[in-house]
């Protein structure tokens, strides 16, 4: 008990201990705050990911698959609800006349919604699409008005002329109109009678049928949509069955790993030639897994950045710990004459470092998880006093400022706060352990 | 016949400075009785502090043995030798050693903290308080509970000391130089309230002093020259 007792009267008559409470308080508050904004944001982020894409997709299928023989491959699986085939192509898209293509927007990556002029441009069949992916709901996006809603049947020529839809921020920016022409400016392979190989240009007249919005800017910006037989007529005019891409829609979305392995070989099998293992199956995780991984990387840096805070802080506690210590030392003689150990007495210093460290955490975490939980009011707080916009939410079409705490983190940070701590307060701790109680008991 | 409360036996202590083995105390036998007032004279460097020391438990002889109550307890583990000096000894040294960030109540109270749990203690707090705050009374500070070792004279801190000695109900007090660094008025009325104290419980007493007054008020004198006992 009197370890407690002498630790925290000590501390509460040296103000400056304060210093180590502070430190332990900010490093906690930041971690968890950062943290759980980066965590909120990465759970945000996949689901706008998903909601862009397939459940699983198939690619890489070569040049001779069959869409017949391939679909009745995938419907064998079980989890399988639906599937669509695409045609899958990229290049410039571009009103006529206009040259050279627009820049990206300055600051913003095709990582964050920023777009690139080099467009992905999908080949699809509206209706098996929309049996697949929240196609449907992309074409009706309450946020699209209605001079820019896409006419129906979806992607259906108008006078003769092919349609695309086109995202709607790329519309908006590029000031897009239905019914404007734009050109497509692609390249094909193609083999000589000597069987060498060149490129082709290919441009393909285009008439903007409408916008589409998806949650994931990053897919809105560098896709457009085109029917799949315009397409098929301009590139592979000879290949009717021929198909670059399946959209795999399936009943449980927990079993789309297994899913997907089920389904690579199902595809190795339908598309093998030669002995050779073509096509690959991929979850939405794994086909966005460079992107979703970047930015849990951007959490892990954060995360030591800010443990390195921690440490920082803990030195600051050591360093008015060690001068309590030195200050202290004469009471190790009279509190092991009263009965304490001379080395249970020492304790009193690692308890004193514990203190400071258990204030400091239970501060910083509730200071965190409130800081957490009004996030968006903070945010909004700055913005008013300040005029900085901490975290722009539109760009990632978001109501709020994300947050997700996790309580499995909060221990974690704990842990290392008293860790930490304790190692820190066991150097002064083990200097006072040193010192022999005779000697203040003489006097002087 | 009943054994004495704290005895020495051929206890010999040695330092060692260097290459050197500077003897300290060289075989001393001591005892005292239960309820008894022993003066220890001698002149500086003698080794009185020292031989209290090692009768208080604080420092092991090098050679001998120091008995409680008839039981030999130099050999015991540094554990228990901290529960028995916190049971059978209190303490008071020249210099109070009271700790400054305490209050006069809590400097006592902290005798009691030694050996309980948090637990524990708060469960007695309040008996405890109660025990620490009559000590406080009956040394004559009543109303200086809550002064702190820096708003109290050298006399009143000398009080604190001896009623944070006495909280734990030890058999034995260990005084050394209780007066030392008290003018002659104060010393007396401290030296008055030992021996009012020592009466009323029944406690043994061990003095070191130089003040050969206060040495005759004392059952016993025993005299220390050179590390041995001379009379
Ligand atoms: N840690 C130590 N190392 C070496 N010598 C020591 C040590 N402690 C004490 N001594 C020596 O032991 C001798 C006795 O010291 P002690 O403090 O017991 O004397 P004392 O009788 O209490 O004197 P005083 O009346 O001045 O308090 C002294 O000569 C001192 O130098
Ligand atoms: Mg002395």
């Amino acid at each position: 008990m009197y370890r407690l007792f002498l630790a925290i009267r000590y501390l509460l008559t040296r103000p400056i201990n304060l210093l180590g409470v502070a430190g332990i308080t900010i490093s906690v508050w930041a971690l968890v705050v950062v943290v759980s904004l980066f965590s909120g944001f990465i759970d945000i982020i996949e689901r706008h990911v998903h909601a862009a894409s397939a459940d699983i997709v198939v690619s890489d299928l070569p040049s001779w698959t069959s869409w017949p023989k391939l679909r009745s491959a995938l419907a064998d699986e079980g989890n399988v609800a639906g599937c669509s085939p695409r045609l899958l192509h990229y290049g410039l898209l571009l009103r006529p006349g206009h040259r050279p293509p627009p820049t990206p927007l300055p600051g913003r990556g095709a990582l964050h919604g920023g777009d690139q002029p080099f467009l992905f441009v999908l080949g699809i069949d509206p209706i098996a699409e929309a049996t697949v992916t929240g196609f449907a709901d992309w074409v009706a996006h309450t946020d699209i008005p209605a001079d820019l809603r896409g006419s129906t049947p979806t992607l259906a020529t108008e006078d003769g002329v092919p349609t695309v839809l086109i995202g709607l921020d790329r519309m908006r920016r590029e000031g897009l109109r239905r019914g404007d022409r734009v050109v497509l400016t692609t390249a094909n392979q193609r083999s000589d009678a000597n069987g060498n190989k060149s490129a082709e240009k290919v441009q393909i007249q285009l008439v903007v049928a409408g916008a589409f919005k998806t949650a994931h800017n990053g897919f809105d910006g560098n896709t457009v949509f085109v029917a799949d037989a315009t397409l098929r007529a301009r590139l592979f005019p000879d290949a009717p069955d021929f198909v670059q891409e399946v959209a795999v829609r399936c009943h449980d979305e927990t079993q789309l790993k297994a899913t997907a392995d089920r389904l690579q070989r199902a595809v190795v099998r339908a598309v093998e030639k030669n002995q050779a293992a073509y096509g690959s199956v991929e979850t939405w995780r794994e086909k966005n897994g460079m992107f979703l991984a970047s930015v849990e990387h951007q959490r892990g840096l954060l995360q030591i950045v800010l443990i390195v805070i921690m440490v920082v802080a803990a030195f600051l506690m050591l360093a008015t710990l060690s001068m309590m210590v030195t200050e202290k030392t004469s009471d190790i003689g009279i509190l092991t004459a009263m009965g304490g150990t001379p080395s249970g007495v020492t304790m009193v210093f690692l308890a004193c470092g514990l203190v400071i460290t258990l204030v400091g955490v239970v501060v910083g975490t509730i200071g965190g998880i409130l800081t957490g939980v009004y996030l968006e009011e903070v945010r909004q707080g700055v913005r008013w006093l300040t005029g900085i916009d901490l975290f722009p939410i539109d760009v990632y079409n978001l109501e709020r400022v994300p947050c997700a705490i996790d309580p499995w983190w909060l221990v974690q940070v704990a842990g290392m706060a008293f860790v930490t701590g304790g190692l820190v307060s066991a150097i002064p701790a083990l200097r006072a352990a040193r010192h022999d109680p005779l000697v203040s008991l003489r006097g002087i | 016949m009943s054994s004495p409360v704290l005895q020495a036996v051929a206890v010999k202590k040695h330092y060692r400075l260097a290459k050197h083995e500077i003897p300290v105390l060289r075989g001393i036998d001591l005892s005292v009785q239960a309820g008894e007032t022993v003066a220890l004279l001698g002149a500086s460097g003698a080794g009185k502090s020292t031989l209290l020391h090692v009768l208080g438990l604080l420092d092991p002889p090098t050679a001998g043995e120091v008995h409680f109550d008839g039981q030999r307890v130099d050999n015991l583990t540094i554990g228990q030798r901290a529960a028995l000096r916190h049971r059978h000894v209190g303490f008071v040294f020249q210099f109070y050693h009271l700790i400054p960030e305490l209050t006069a109540l809590q400097n006592v109270l902290l005798a009691r903290m030694m050996t309980t749990s948090v637990w524990q203690f708060w469960r007695q707090r309040k008996q405890a308080k109660a025990a620490a705050t009559a000590l406080l009374e009956q040394v004559g500070l009543g109303d200086r509970l809550r002064h702190r070792p820096s708003e109290l004279s050298g006399g009143e801190r000398q009080r604190v000391a001896i009623a944070r000695a006495l909280l734990a109900e030890p058999k034995v007090v260990l005084a050394d130089e209780p007066t030392g660094n008290l003018d002659s008025t104060t010393a007396r009325g401290v030296v008055d309230l030992i021996f009012e104290i020592q009466r009323q419980r029944g406690l043994a007493f061990l003095l070191v002093t130089h003040d050969e007054r206060l040495a005759q008020r004392c059952h016993r004198i025993v005299r220390m020259q050179d590390g041995v006992v001379v009379s």
